[in-house]
């Protein structure tokens, strides 16, 4: 069942609380509604459950059975023989099973001893009625034709052992318990076909809904074009929104792109005029050039982040996949690291190694490594500790003792420009770009950075990497 | 000393042009590919600064045609970050890369540190024929050629500098910050790749005419080239 398959979380939910469900409400009232109309159905018209079923009889049969009674009648009168005789002469037995049904049972005779599953006291009901073919399970049967004969009255009845009966006779002929398992099965079948259209596009739906929500743009509910119902025209309404959405994001972040993109040509001029005027400028107003060039550089770290943070959020960022040891990019970050701890007067502690070579961007995971760190140095009061383990995963852990984030803004400290305070305090020189930065180049590398508070205070970020990779 | 900038951004042509008039080179500019190229190919200039977006034909496009016929040292004028361009650029020939925006004083320290070579080359040629010859592979130092078994190697202007330290320190381990500040003027910055891009191709041209391996990788360390067999 599709249900179950749609998050593995969910995988047996189902079992569990199928009260949750659209599918099994729908499913469960429409077959006891099918059900219920069987049964009353079956209850109110006289459905003949017996296992004998008639039909009148017509035609060519009718005549050659009427043809048969009358030369029984004739040649018992003409050589006045018992019919007993007559019926077992083999000209007569041989071709057919005739049955002189008597109103007396013991008088009853057959023109020869009928195999033992037939049961020819079936027919009996049908004596006083217009001829019949009368079908059971065994056998099919023509008659009754009216004899009058000396020895009392007959009922002649040709019975045809070997005959197949039609498939809709059949069919009416099993037994009661068959018919109620058919049905219980048809509707079921039909009651889960039902449902399932029903509920398919809903599920799509949701799914869709699931990954748009997710922040993968490009998910759409696979709903058929061709469906015209409330259902299709909600799923193609909701296909059209997430376009739109798509492409207005979309155009957005380009948007970001260009602009910094275009801003690299006049800033690269900028900083050529400022070269040009610091040569001619005395040393007095110097200090004014120095600051220009100061600014023009950090305009240019921020575009050149903003760059970075669309290029791998658009996944167009091309990554140099170099086989390094982890330790050593790690070491490489701490250098500057300790050395920007140190300035700040706090702690940087580190627990554990990471002796391993992993396939890496390794300058993409040492910008991570280094934002993070940066970004922990910044707000920690006294010590930061860097953890790394190795299990199932690697695991690099990085926590400071400063104020920590509010939950609710949690997951969204790492979208671009995103800052806790409202005045935006520059002191720090920082972007606003780089846990974006380095949650992009973790997700680029197929692993996840999380966020969390740590006890007491303090942020804690966790980054964990794939071991083995592609 | 003569220079051509190929970059379609003239006021930075202009700005650069006055910077490197004061600090003593003669320097022209265009500003599209097609022209460029005709002019690199019909003038010997001492360093060709070259964008890589450019009208008609692109910064890449005109270092391949260029390189098939003349070795003029070449430094690349990327967009910062995009680290496809300056390994694409240096896989094609360019002697380095700069990222722009950048800043005036790097640029004159880049180009200073590939003309000078030029510079010491010409002093060295009047002096005695000077070569080196390890395995096989004769470094000409006067003629700034190298070769493998008596076949000539075309190798850039930077590559070859590499090869002739590499083969000057024959058994030694070089490291790549010694070879980045030796022959490109500037400190490595950190997880550089245009050292391993240069050698690569070091290792192509030598490999088209001996399989050998005479330039061996030691990780994290550097490169050395390998001393008899």
């Amino acid at each position: 069942m599709s249900l179950s398959k749609e998050n593995s979380k969910t995988h047996f939910a189902w079992l569990k609380h199928p009260k949750h469900f659209l599918f099994f409400k729908i499913f469960l009232w429409f077959w006891l509604t099918v059900i219920g109309t069987i049964t009353a159905l079956v209850f109110l018209s006289n459905i003949a459950t017996n296992q004998v079923s008639n039909e009148d009889l017509h035609g060519p049969m009718l005549k050659n059975l009427q043809y048969t009674a009358k030369g029984i009648e004739r040649t018992v009168v003409k050589h006045n023989k018992a019919v007993a005789d007559i019926l077992m002469h083999p000209r007569l037995a041989k071709r057919k099973l005739l049955y002189l049904n008597s109103d007396q049972p013991e008088h009853s005779i057959t023109s020869r001893t009928p195999p033992n599953e037939i049961d020819l006291s079936l027919i009996n009901f049908t004596k006083n009625m217009t001829p019949q073919i009368i079908f059971t399970e065994y056998y099919q049967a023509f008659g009754p034709i009216k004899i009058d004969l000396p020895e009392g009255t007959f009922y002649l009845y040709e019975v045809d052992e070997n005959h197949q009966t039609p498939f809709f006779v059949r069919l009416r002929l099993m037994p009661i318990w068959l018919k109620v398992l058919i049905a219980l099965l048809a509707s079921l079948t039909l009651s889960f076909i039902f449902s399932r259209n029903l509920i398919a596009p809903i599920n799509h739906l949701k799914q869709a809904a699931v990954k748009l929500a997710n922040g993968d743009l490009t998910a759409r509910a696979d709903i058929d074009p061709n469906r015209q119902d409330e259902l299709g025209v909600l799923g193609r309404d909701f296909n059209s929104m997430a376009t739109q959405l798509e492409q207005l994001i979309s155009a957005q972040k380009r948007l970001l792109a260009d602009i910094s993109h275009e801003l690299r040509s006049p800033l690269t001029r900028l900083k050529m005029a400022t070269g040009l005027a610091q040569m001619q400028t005395p040393e007095a107003n110097q200090t004014y050039l120095l600051r220009i060039e100061k600014e023009a550089n950090q305009l240019d770290k921020m575009i050149a982040d903003v760059l970075q943070v669309s290029r791998l959020e658009a996944n167009s960022q091309t990554l140099s996949l170099h086989q390094q040891s982890l330790q050593v990019i790690i070491d490489h970050v701490l250098n500057d690291a300790q050395f920007e701890a140190k300035q700040t007067n706090k702690q940087l502690l580190v627990e554990g190694q990471l002796n391993i070579d992993i396939r890496c961007d390794e300058s993409l995971i040492a910008s991570a490594l280094e934002n993070v760190l940066r970004n922990a140095i910044k707000y920690a009061a006294n010590t930061i500790t860097l953890s790394l383990s190795l299990s199932d995963a690697i695991y690099i852990e990085i926590s400071d003792d400063g104020p920590g984030v509010e939950p609710q803004n949690l997951t969204k400290l790492c979208e671009p420009f995103f800052r806790q305070s409202d005045a935006r305090d520059r002191t720090s020189g920082g972007t606003g770009l780089g846990l974006a930065i380095a949650k992009n180049a973790i997700a680029a590398h197929a692993g996840s950075l999380t966020l969390h508070n740590s006890q007491p205070n303090g942020l804690c970020v966790r980054i964990a990497l794939p071991l083995g990779q592609q | 000393m003569k220079l051509l900038m190929i970059d379609d951004d003239t006021g930075l042509c202009e700005l650069l042009s006055e910077y490197l008039t004061a600090q003593g080179f003669q320097i022209e500019c265009v500003h599209d590919g097609e022209q460029g190229l005709k002019q690199a190919l019909e003038h010997d200039y001492a360093l060709i600064l070259l964008d890589v977006m450019l009208p008609k034909l692109d910064g890449f496009e005109v270092l391949k045609q260029l390189r098939q016929k003349k070795l003029t040292p070449v430094i690349m004028l990327t967009a910062k970050g995009e680290d496809f361009d300056r390994i694409f650029g240096l896989e094609l020939g360019a002697d380095d890369y700069i990222p722009k925006p950048f800043n005036h004083r790097e640029l004159l320290a880049r180009v200073k540190a590939i003309t000078r070579r030029i510079e010491h080359i010409t002093s060295l040629t009047n002096n005695s024929s000077n070569k080196l010859s390890v395995n096989n592979i004769i470094i000409n130092l006067a003629a700034r050629e190298a070769s493998v078994d008596e076949h000539p190697l075309s190798l850039t202007g930077t590559e070859y500098e590499v090869l002739a330290l590499l083969v000057k320190h024959a058994g030694e381990v070089v490291s790549k910050e010694q070879i980045s500040e030796e022959v490109l003027g500037r400190r490595l910055a950190s997880f550089d790749r245009s050292i391993d891009m240069h050698v690569s191709n070091i290792r192509k041209k030598i490999a088209e005419f001996n399989s050998a391996e005479r330039i061996k990788t030691m990780r994290g360390t550097g490169y050395v080239f390998i001393q008899g067999e």
